[in-house]
């Protein structure tokens, strides 16, 4: 008698909590608020702030990166204030639909994502590559059979290595993630892994300067692009983003602050936003 | 990076660390014990012979449900249900309120069962030896059980506190930058290990405070022996 009305309550219990969960998804499709250019006086840039050189802390302290300088620059030319906000990155998209930032700007691949965010046209060519420890053996793709291989959780290379490269993957003998690429490096250099799959030019400013311990394999593991991911609907800030890197282009602007970071794997003959 | 430049960051980082930390045992250390009181409240009703107490049968599932899930998720509901439940926009301040909320709620569940375990350590005669010398029931609480209550669960509530400096990190989860994350950003962009071992001294040493000061109280405490 006493376990059976105790059932009966916890089962009770648990039934209010399903509710309660339920009707917290159904109220799910609230309206986003898609604020026009116009009244816009601020531009929030979520970015994972262990991302150089797009988006990381420099030597002074402060954020800085290739992207962030983009960004801050299409800020000033439109009169809005910028305001660089460091995000978790697995939980980008909660913070971009709760209006917490207004874009993604952070070498975001545009592949696989095509339908999740409104882009705007990609600006930046890059390549998933494979870093080795140089002394390990391996040459080509070929040569990962059998071997433990890293990448970050919900970036691009994962999302490649799961899908059209999934083929690839199976041969590996473990494809695991990791939340950021330095303990990538980290695990990398150590032996954890044997390999790490990651972006053209992050692996160059990772490995810059340690070219005896790190190898990038010539062959890549797909051609790729980067964009500016906005909240899907909110053409308007694409739009003046979008004309506003134009802009930056013809005058020369973009060009320098390729300069800035060409040490750091950044090369303006990536550069691939069509001219107005 | 110099040197100075890194300390200063870790520096802010780790106020923001403390922030979480003292606001966190500002509210939990109370909300805990009235939570432990609810937990431990007899009022109820029978039904078919069996005595049911809601009160403490809620309770009880809070408890549950604060240890049962992770910090890191609590915190992600939190902070996101204004917006996804109700259709509220989040502001600026909505991140660290987030976090201080879900600090709270799940080290209360934590300091309740330790006040409980302590409360109910206290052997009844004590109660109705109070009550023959004409105290009253609160009288009795506050002068009679609770100093030897707070006596008891010193050790246990060292380790819970403890564990609370090291939670701070999870505040990332949300975008809340506390120390650990600065480190982190740091060891991304300057290729060194530096950060770490520095945020890694930063948070052992506050420990070590943190362990002096309680055994200190301890000692304090130790004025008689039962």
């Amino acid at each position: 008698m006493n376990k059976k009305i105790m059932r009966t309550i916890v089962i009770a219990c648990a039934l209010c909590l399903c509710i309660g969960a339920l009707s917290g998804c159904a109220s799910n499709a609230s309206s986003s608020s898609s604020s026009s250019t116009t009244d816009r006086t601020k531009l929030v840039v979520g970015f994972d702030e262990d991302f150089p050189p797009y988006g990381y802390v420099g030597d002074d302290g402060q954020f800085t990166g290739f992207d962030l300088d983009l960004a801050s620059e299409v800020a000033q030319r439109n009169g809005w204030t910028i305001e660089y906000k460091p995000i978790n990155w697995d939980a980008k998209d909660l913070e971009l639909s709760s209006g917490s930032i207004d874009c993604i700007w952070n070498g975001f691949t545009i592949e696989g994502r095509e339908d999740g965010y409104q882009w705007t046209d990609p600006y930046m060519d890059n390549s998933q590559v494979v870093v080795v420890r140089k002394d390990s053996g391996i040459t080509s793709l070929s040569d990962l059979a059998g071997k433990t291989v890293l990448a970050q959780a919900d970036s691009a290379a994962l999302h490649l290595l799961q899908g059209d490269q999934a083929e690839l993957a199976s041969t590996f003998k473990d494809l695991k993630s990791t939340p950021e690429y330095n303990t990538a490096f980290m695990e990398l250099q150590s032996g954890a892994v044997d390999a790490v799959a990651i972006d053209r030019p992050v692996a160059k400013y990772e490995t810059a300067g340690q070219d005896d311990t790190y190898m990038i394999l010539d062959e890549p593991l797909s051609s790729e692009h980067y964009g500016v991911g906005c909240l899907l609907g909110n053409t308007s800030l694409t739009e003046t983003i979008e004309s506003t890197l134009q802009d930056m282009d013809s005058d020369g602007t973009v060009a320098s602050i390729c300069k800035k970071y060409a040490d750091q794997g950044i090369s303006y003959d990536d550069w691939i936003l069509p001219a107005k | 990076m110099d040197v100075s430049t890194m300390m200063g960051m870790l520096g802010n980082g780790f106020v923001a660390t403390l922030q979480i930390f003292f606001l966190t045992l500002l509210g939990a250390l109370p909300l805990g014990l009235l939570i432990a009181f609810l937990r431990m409240n007899t009022k109820g009703f029978h039904l078919r012979g069996v005595k049911i107490r809601p009160i403490s049968l809620i309770t009880q599932l809070y408890i549950s449900i604060m240890r049962g899930t992770p910090l890191m998720l609590q915190l992600f509901v939190i902070y996101f249900a204004p917006y996804y439940v109700f259709g509220q926009q989040l502001t600026e301040n909505s991140r660290f309120t987030a976090t201080i909320v879900a600090f709270i709620l799940n080290y209360a569940a934590y300091f309740a069962e330790i006040y409980r375990s302590g409360i109910q350590s206290i052997p009844r005669g004590q109660y109705e030896a109070a009550q023959v010398l004409g105290y009253s029931r609160a009288q009795t609480f506050v002068r009679i059980i609770l100093p030897q209550v707070v006596k008891r669960i010193l050790p246990p509530m060292t380790n819970e506190i403890i564990t609370l400096v090291k939670d701070t990190s999870l505040a990332f989860a949300i975008g809340f930058v506390e120390m650990f994350t600065v480190a982190k950003s740091i060891v991304a962009s300057q290729r060194t290990m530096a950060a770490f071992i520095a945020a890694g001294v930063m948070y052992y040493v506050f420990n070590l405070l943190v362990a002096f000061v309680m055994n200190h109280i301890e000692k304090k405490m130790n004025y008689y022996h039962d």
